[in-house]
């Protein structure tokens, strides 16, 4: 199973970079990687969707896969700089209310939720 | 995949069935450049979406024909889908997004969101699922 590439930032935040389109192809790949990282023990995370063409709704399931793993160990999840595909579907769905697109993955941590 | 004649697709579902829905469309705009940015941002995710549920539900695991048809009318963009795939049970009018942290259900409320029509009808062995949107916005 493919993983997309993470770094940790300076502030121990875990950025995941996916890129493409996340579709149902890539979508469970995602989910897995944002189980694993939690389970690891990252429980701040953002999936920075910079190089993401496209997202769908098993791409948004994913998302709030992620969302809801690092909740439950406390910490968060959040989104960065989406294309305007991307922000398109997340308010068409409303989940812009839930995952509020932050401008960059650095500072994605640095305001409140 | 063989693409028996322009803005068509014809193909038996697999890994790939959804780019090569993309790769459609993306020739489909090339041969509409009037058509605006937004309107093809809305027919994407729709047309994205229906692809999806095709090959998820009517597949069921396995390979499907699928027909894909793009049509440029003069103030409709239409896409039809047509395979021969398990029937869906859907009441079109009934959709509606699940609770903002559902993981799934939300492809078919979407899709119907962006378009100015979305139809599906079982015609004896063959679904067909038809996408209207406004031309122009």
């Amino acid at each position: 199973m493919a993983e997309w590439p993470t770094r940790q930032t300076a502030a121990g935040v875990t950025v995941v970079t996916p890129d493409g389109r996340l579709n149902m192809v890539a979508a469970p790949e995602l989910r897995e990687q944002l189980r694993t990282l939690v389970q690891d023990g990252a429980s701040r995370v953002v999936v920075d969707l910079s190089g993401v063409e496209s997202i769908d709704s098993s791409g948004l399931g994913a998302l709030i896969s992620g969302l809801k793993a690092a909740r439950n160990a406390g910490g968060d999840l959040r989104i960065a700089a989406p294309n305007a595909q991307v922000m398109a579907v997340l308010e068409l769905t409303n989940l812009n209310r839930v995952l509020r697109p932050r401008e960059s993955a650095e500072k994605a941590f640095d305001e409140p939720e | 995949m063989n693409r028996s004649e322009p803005g068509t697709l014809d193909t038996t579902t697999g890994a790939t069935t959804l780019d090569e829905i993309h790769t459609v469309l993306e020739a489909f705009w090339l041969a509409h450049p009037d058509v605006p940015e937004g309107i093809r941002l809305r027919v994407g995710i729709a047309t994205a979406e229906i692809g999806a549920n095709i090959v998820e539900h009517a597949g069921r695991g396995e390979s499907i024909r699928l027909r894909m048809e793009t049509r440029a009318h003069p103030d409709t963009i239409e896409i039809v889908f047509t395979d021969d795939g398990w029937g869906a049970e859907v009441d079109l009018t009934a959709v509606h997004l699940p609770d903002d942290m559902a993981e799934r259900s939300r492809g078919l409320a979407l899709a119907r969101s962006v378009l100015g029509e979305l139809s599906y009808r079982r015609d004896g062995t063959t679904n067909c699922w038809i996408l209207i949107s406004e031309r122009f916005g």
